[in-house]
């Protein structure tokens, strides 16, 4: 059993080092340095087709980087996988769930598959599934969830076992207003606690009002990040995003079958 | 502009060529597969065309017609055992589009026929049409050349049509019970033929044998390759009638298919209906693991594992077929007669076929095999509770089909050494699909068809199977010398001997694959996520 070696308070929730990753012959991610410091809120954005979900899947593990590496709370992912994830809960995008199992059942796995004791994991389950109004005795398989009920189920079992840092992939995506609502509040809470959430988005209005920092993903690389007041600066988070990601704007003359 | 078949056959085509892209291991499969297929094609014509070659037309009376309805029921088999349909045409893409039923009807099956398979069965059926040329000149040879290609799109259009039948049937919960029986009943139609070949084979009673044979040239399966003959011997009269016997059924066929087809378009968008259940007072982990696991990491995983075998149709199919065979091969066998060697030989490859369907195991589980990279599951815990959920399956089935074999055969004393046997069989094949499924997984394409393939992913799962069940019996050779040496002895010690030796090799595999999953499962992962 080696002894962890003693950290700073102001050792990175999520530290990232040159990431790259190739896909045949196209360039997903090309070299990318990022540190998300503990406590924070913090947004990656980024346009469709930016490199966010690869970036976040080297980042927890689920995708092994051509080269760099990720540090989560100080342990290497790629090097010690086991104490790394132990310390993460994660809701990939794009992924399925286990989703022939009740939310019930999914939420029990997960937290017996995080080696959890067996009655914290029914006395948590049951307080996610009513807290989310998902429904503690409901016996409705996953698949047939609606997409909002799948995010939360998604985000309960990524939350479980009070991980310390979450990271959590378009996580309002198809989540209607009122559930949104919700998961925010839940988020926040979290936050205030001490954890530390990571999540993509292109949502600019979610990301405004929720994160502390933000990094502006484009084309594979970082091209802005920083505390949210610094990114914006005097304009508005979505006007600086369309500037930094050079969007191209219609002049009206094109589609005119329309 | 209208759309055609030619359409159909070449975004077919286009799509075999996209998947091969920049995919080394694919290409060497699909490679292979051509090998394969060219050679069995090759072996084919030889056979089918040496009764012409020697002038023998009462061998082809025998050999064309049954040959004939062996090719057909393989394509009708095959699939549902082995290989999966290739699916790179899913009838629920075409849904939105403007096409009448007719239309993709046509364009679906012509793509079907653009397939290795296709041309390789052509090509092997050819010889028949040398056998009738050699016997009955020009005309003969134009009758069969018409009878193969009936034949060949008998072929196709039973494959599709029981396919996607079967898929329909096993989507909805009521009628699974009722696809099984019929799955059944089909697989026990094999026994009367089989029981006739193993008869005829036995005694050399050639005339049973022919007139067996004369009385398949009737039936759609054997009437396509038979025409050729009957002009040969002078019955010109039979080949409309045999035309429009196999045409009819051909016609039938894909009405059948096109009816099943339109339920299956609807699958992609129509859920299966969401079933309210009735309330569960229990706690979450009570719900989620039986009493019998413990309520730990692996009883959590053996239970969603136990779980995902009956409630994922894809799962339930590779278990209801094996179910279904595992059951008829030792009755068939005992019915028919044979020594204790070949029933053992016969044991061990049901053996091995249950371990067969653990072979891309985490190909089912798609992309949400995540949930245990993230959660970091150690790889041997991650096999072996794989191996414990499927067991809890596979074993009572094991037990069954000792029985079964044991009593039908009239023995009912050699059942522990038997199933010592099976368990022997079921652990080395264990050993051997372990690592299989973590080195050798494929994405499984994401439609509500539980034998769909993607394109080289059914040629995949063939190998795959048959290199596990070609090792499991070599592997298991010690116990059968065993049982062939020690004769009475052997009643009492197969049983001990079996379990030990297929324990022993199941954690020799453990060893093996555990560090190799360890290794690779983001690579596992990304593998069994690839979209189609």
């Amino acid at each position: 059993m080696t002894v962890p070696r003693q950290r700073s308070g102001s050792e990175p929730a999520l530290a990232v080092r040159g990431l790259v990753k190739r896909f045949e012959s196209k360039v997903a991610v090309a070299g990318i340095d990022l540190d998300v410091p503990a406590g924070s809120f913090f947004g990656l954005l980024g346009p469709n087709g930016a490199g966010k979900t690869t970036t976040l899947s080297m980042a927890v593990g689920l995708l092994r980087p051509d080269a760099g590496q990720a540090r989560i709370l100080g342990y290497d992912v790629w090097a010690d996988p086991t104490a790394a994830k132990a310390k993460i809960g994660v809701l990939p995008d794009g992924v399925r769930l286990f989703d022939r199992l009740t939310g019930t059942e999914l939420l029990a796995y997960h937290g017996l598959l995080r080696g959890m004791d067996a009655e914290v994991v029914d006395r948590r389950s049951t307080e996610l599934m009513d807290v989310l109004e998902l429904g503690a005795g409901n016996r409705t398989l996953v698949v047939d969830y609606s997409a909002g009920m799948t995010k939360k189920i998604g985000l309960a079992c990524a939350m479980l076992h009070a991980p310390r840092l979450l990271v959590l992939d378009e996580p309002f995506e198809a989540v209607d207003p009122v559930s949104a609502a919700l998961i925010r509040d839940i988020l926040h809470r979290y936050v205030a606690g001490g954890g530390t959430v990571v999540f993509s988005s292109h949502v600019m209005t979610v990301v405004e009002r929720l994160c502390s920092h933000v990094a502006i993903m484009a084309g594979g690389a970082i091209r802005v990040h920083g505390t949210l007041d610094e990114v914006r600066g005097a304009s508005s988070l979505e006007d600086r995003f369309v500037e930094v990601v050079g969007g191209r704007t219609a002049t009206g003359s094109e589609l005119s079958w329309l | 502009m209208a759309v055609s078949a030619r359409h159909f056959v070449r975004l077919k085509l286009r799509l075999t060529a996209n998947g091969l892209r920049a995919r080394t291991w694919r290409v060497v499969l699909f490679v292979l597969g051509c090998l394969l297929a060219a050679f069995a094609a090759v072996a084919g014509y030889a056979v089918f065309s040496l009764p012409g070659l020697l002038g023998e037309d009462r061998a082809a009376g025998t050999l064309l017609p049954l040959g004939g309805a062996a090719v057909v029921l393989g394509w009708l088999f095959l699939p549902l055992v082995f290989f999966g349909v290739d699916e790179s045409l899913d009838p629920a893409r075409f849904a939105l589009l403007p096409l009448p039923r007719r239309v993709l009807l046509r364009g679906l099956f012509a793509a079907a026929l653009a397939g290795v398979p296709a041309v390789a069965t052509l090509a092997g059926t050819l010889g028949m049409v040398h056998t009738a040329a050699r016997l009955g000149g020009t005309g003969a040879a134009l009758a069969e050349l018409a009878g193969v290609t009936a034949g060949l799109l008998l072929c196709v259009a039973i494959s599709r049509a029981v396919t996607s039948a079967f898929a329909t049937a096993l989507r909805s919960r009521r009628a699974r019970d009722l696809a099984t029986v019929l799955l059944a009943g089909t697989a026990a139609l094999l026994g009367p033929l089989q029981l006739a070949a193993l008869a005829g084979a036995e005694h050399a009673d050639w005339d049973r044998v022919a007139r067996v044979a004369d009385v398949v040239a009737w039936t759609p399966l054997g009437a396509p390759y038979s025409l050729g003959l009957d002009v040969a011997a002078g019955r010109a009269w039979a080949v409309p009638v045999k035309l429009a016997l196999v045409l009819a059924s051909i016609g039938l066929l894909l009405w059948w298919w096109s009816a099943t087809l339109e339920r299956a378009m609807l699958g992609a968008a129509a859920t299966a209906g969401a079933r309210r259940r009735t309330d569960s007072s229990r706690g979450p982990v009570s719900q989620l693991v039986p009493r019998w696991l413990p309520r730990t990491r692996f009883g959590a995983l053996t239970a969603r594992e136990a779980r995902y075998w009956w409630r994922d149709a894809r799962r339930r199919a590779s278990l209801i077929t094996f179910g279904v065979v595992g059951i008829f091969l030792p009755v068939m066998m005992a019915a028919g007669s044979g020594g204790a060697g070949a029933r053992m030989g016969l044991l061990v490859l049901i053996g091995a076929l249950a371990a067969v369907s653990l072979a891309n195991q985490f190909g089912f589980d798609g992309s949400a095999y995540a949930a245990n990279v993230v959660a970091g599951v150690p790889g041997r815990l991650e096999l072996a509770s794989r191996a414990a959920g499927f067991s809890a399956y596979a074993g009572p089935a094991l037990v069954v089909i000792t029985l079964v074999a044991g009593l039908v055969a009239g023995r009912p004393g050699s059942i522990p050494a038997l199933f010592g046997s099976l368990v022997a069989a079921y652990g080395v094949g264990l050993a051997i699909v372990l690592p299989i499924s973590v080195r050798a997984a494929y994405a499984l394409p994401d439609t509500a068809n539980p034998f769909a393939m993607s394109s080289g992913g059914g040629l995949a799962k063939g190998l795959l199977s048959l290199a596990a069940l070609v090792g499991a019996s070599v592997a298991t050779l010690p116990l059968q010398l065993g049982s062939y040496l020690l004769g009475d002895a052997w009643l009492w010690l197969g049983l001990p001997a079996g379990v030990a030796y297929g324990s022993a090799a199941f954690l020799l595999g453990l060893r093996l694959a555990g560090p190799m999953l360890d290794r690779r499962a983001p690579e596992l992962l990304a593998t069994v996520s690839a979209a189609q």
